[in-house]
């Protein structure tokens, strides 16, 4: 790790969110999924999955229409521009145009447009469409926005680092407002690629359970309006005091087997925050349920948090939503807020047996009544990408 | 409105070019698009890198290797001096990974899909390549768009530097065409012609220079200079130009500027 660091990052206020997810359309929905337990998996029907080992996702089976008659693009710009209604049915973006930002993290884009594009009749949309910052600059379109426009491209961790990066342009007076998240939609594109990878399990997701055998991917959207810590009166989801990142130099598709980059990651943010394992109430893990992430994660975690990690609640999301690459790392960022707004942690689905090999308090069965003050939330992706993010509670 | 912000603290140590053209901006020509003599793209060939490793890696990832490789052989700095996480790597493409989408794609069509290739059609794969070969685990980060997101990724080297999250920042882009002409021959209103294949390294070290970043209205004159004489290179460019203005040996103060689907970005370092 380098050395001290100069800066301490101001934070970043969030002040609302906005979700669509296999638990339903809209922040509301995703919560009370959450806490109720519900399942948002389910076989997926909006292509032929047949000739795949797993043919079950968590799918959004009804996206709400946009206003006005809006028609959007490709799917991930659908589901991305309704959690943008979402958001701002929640919120006012009320800074000038060319001061508001848009972050957007995504590990596939609008990579579905590609298929179009070469398949006969393929159209010039088709062909622009299939590159991976389409979509952010359709909600820029949408939001009016003519400030910076940044696409993050750090895969399943993206939707992390583009909080980061959404903060950034806020402590650099680069922007007054930034609506930053992730989205991803599914495709045959991504599910022939992990079913050839035989990441997906064919039983249900069980993160950090001994019987954990894969994950299940799942499409989301997930975006939140940052401001300036003061910039904004009235109730808000809370702030950012610290984010980082780190790349693993280990392997493309794999996590780095002594998680060394997520710890740099974790400690990093910790060290941006001002804040250290004592001060952690509660961890929202990337938990994917696979065997060797879980196991990695579990062994950073109690490495970075000391004896505190047999105190601390964790919970990973995953199993009810399935993994939602880009906008997982968003949407569990949010869920951290929304914990402490409502002084209670959803339970990890599928966790019923922990591997003694992922020892941490695991958030188990039923929901568990906390209001933690600070969150760490961490995240792992695809070409050895780690994030961590530092999360507070809004005062009392 | 202009935005502009100050960071305080960098200096350009090197970069590193890697074009169609050849080897560094000595290999460019006066004008691009004469030099194309109608050619849609003037392609960057596979490098040749030894290692086990490499022969499942697309030639993109190979490209950005060879960008890190020239700009450490070129300043000669060695491997052990960027290795671990001291180093951060900010990584930018506007498209390079459209040949391994478009070659899993086809493969997908006709149920030949495989996991080695699948892990490839991730941008993040580029950028993780370099960060296995050379050895960086520190801060990093990857964006996607064209030569303003390489703006925004100079930007945040810059940050990261300042805020002392690293000792030294890379700047890595790489852009390839060849297996997607077809395509981006469809979005000509997005892309120039010719299209340049290009892999270029900047290397940012903490120094005296002062960075701003701006939203200006016109081209530097450097972002002018390098559509001229190299052509499209999409996310490249800014690195190019940084290039050009090293290789000028003028004013302390240098100002480059990218755009990208009508937004364009700059950073001035005085």
């Amino acid at each position: 790790m380098p050395g001290a660091w100069h800066l301490r990052a101001e934070p970043v206020t969030l002040v609302a969110a906005g979700a669509v997810t296999p638990l339903g359309a809209d922040l509301d929905a995703f919560w009370s999924g959450l806490v109720t337990g519900s399942d948002g998996i389910s076989m997926i029907e909006r292509f032929p999955v047949d000739d795949l080992r797993v043919g079950r996702g968590g799918e959004i089976k009804k996206l709400r229409p946009l206003p006005q008659g809006r028609r959007a693009g490709c799917r991930a710009t659908q589901i991305l521009l309704a959690a943008a209604e979402d958001l701002l049915a929640r919120a006012v973006v009320s800074a000038a145009p060319e001061r508001v930002a848009v972050v957007l993290g995504t590990a596939l884009g609008g990579v579905e447009q590609l298929e179009r594009a070469l398949a006969p009749g393929g159209r010039a949309r088709h062909a622009v469409g299939a590159l991976y910052d389409s979509p952010a600059h359709a909600l820029a379109r949408r939001l009016g926005a003519r400030g910076p426009v940044l696409t993050v491209g750090t895969a399943c961790a993206a939707g992390a680092t583009a909080l980061g990066a959404g903060a950034d342009l806020l402590r650099a007076d680069a922007a007054d407002a930034v609506i930053a998240g992730g989205y991803d939609s599914l495709c045959r594109f991504v599910m022939r690629g992990f079913d050839a990878l035989r990441s997906l399990t064919r039983e249900r997701v069980r993160p950090f359970d001994r019987r954990r055998s894969g994950l299940l991917l799942g499409e989301a959207a997930a975006v939140v309006l940052m401001t300036r810590d003061g910039a904004t009166s009235g109730p808000t989801l809370g702030r950012l005091l610290g984010h980082a990142t780190a790349s693993d130099g280990s392997h493309i598709a794999a996590p780095d087997p002594n998680g060394r980059g997520l710890e740099f990651a974790v400690r990093a943010a910790l060290h941006e925050a001002a804040l250290t394992a004592a001060d952690v109430d509660f961890v929202s893990a990337h938990g994917t349920g696979t065997p060797l992430n879980d196991r990695i994660e579990a062994e950073v975690l109690r490495r970075t948090l000391g004896r505190r990690a047999s105190e601390i609640p964790v919970n990973s999301i995953k199993a009810g939503l399935g993994h939602t690459m880009g906008a997982a790392a968003a949407l569990e960022a949010i869920m951290c807020l929304l914990a402490s707004r409502e002084g209670v942690v959803p339970p990890t689905l599928g966790l019923d047996d922990p591997d003694p090999a992922c020892d941490l308090d695991h958030v188990i069965g039923s929901p568990r009544a906390t209001r933690p003050r600070i969150s760490l939330s961490t995240s792992l992706g695809f070409g050895g990408c780690n994030a961590a993010l530092v999360l507070e509670a809004p005062a009392p | 409105m202009s935005v502009s912000i100050a960071a305080t603290g960098t200096r350009l140590e090197a970069v590193a070019v890697l074009t169609g053209w050849g080897h560094g901006i000595g290999a460019l020509p006066a004008d691009a698009g004469k030099a194309a003599a109608g050619r849609a793209v003037i392609p960057l060939g596979r490098p040749t890198l030894e290692g086990e490793r490499f022969r499942r890696a697309t030639r993109e990832c190979l490209l950005g290797v060879a960008a890190v490789d020239a700009l450490l052989r070129e300043s000669n700095i060695s491997r052990d001096a960027v290795k671990g996480s001291a180093t951060a790597l900010v990584y930018v493409t506007g498209g390079a990974y459209g040949a391994s989408n478009r070659a899993f794609v086809v493969a997908e069509s006709v149920g030949r899909a495989s996991a080695v290739h699948f892990p490839y059609t991730a941008p993040s794969a580029m950028a993780g390549e370099v960060a296995i070969e050379f050895g960086l685990t520190g801060p990093y980060g990857i964006l996607i768009g064209g030569a303003a997101a390489t703006i925004d990724a100079l930007w945040q080297a810059t940050r990261l530097l300042a805020g002392g999250r690293c000792e030294r920042a890379l700047v890595l882009a790489v852009e390839t065409f060849e297996e997607c002409v077809d395509l981006y021959a469809r979005g000509r209103w997005l892309v120039r012609r010719p299209l340049v294949e290009a892999a270029a390294c900047a290397l940012l070290v903490p120094g005296a220079l002062h960075a701003r970043y701006d939203a200006p209205r016109a081209p530097s004159a450097l972002e002018s200079l390098v559509r001229v004489r190299a052509g499209e290179t999409l996310a490249c460019a800014p690195l190019i130009a940084l290039a050009l203005a090293r290789d000028g040996g003028g004013p302390a103060s240098i100002a480059i500027t990218g755009e990208w689907r009508g937004r364009r970005a700059g950073i001035q370092w005085q």
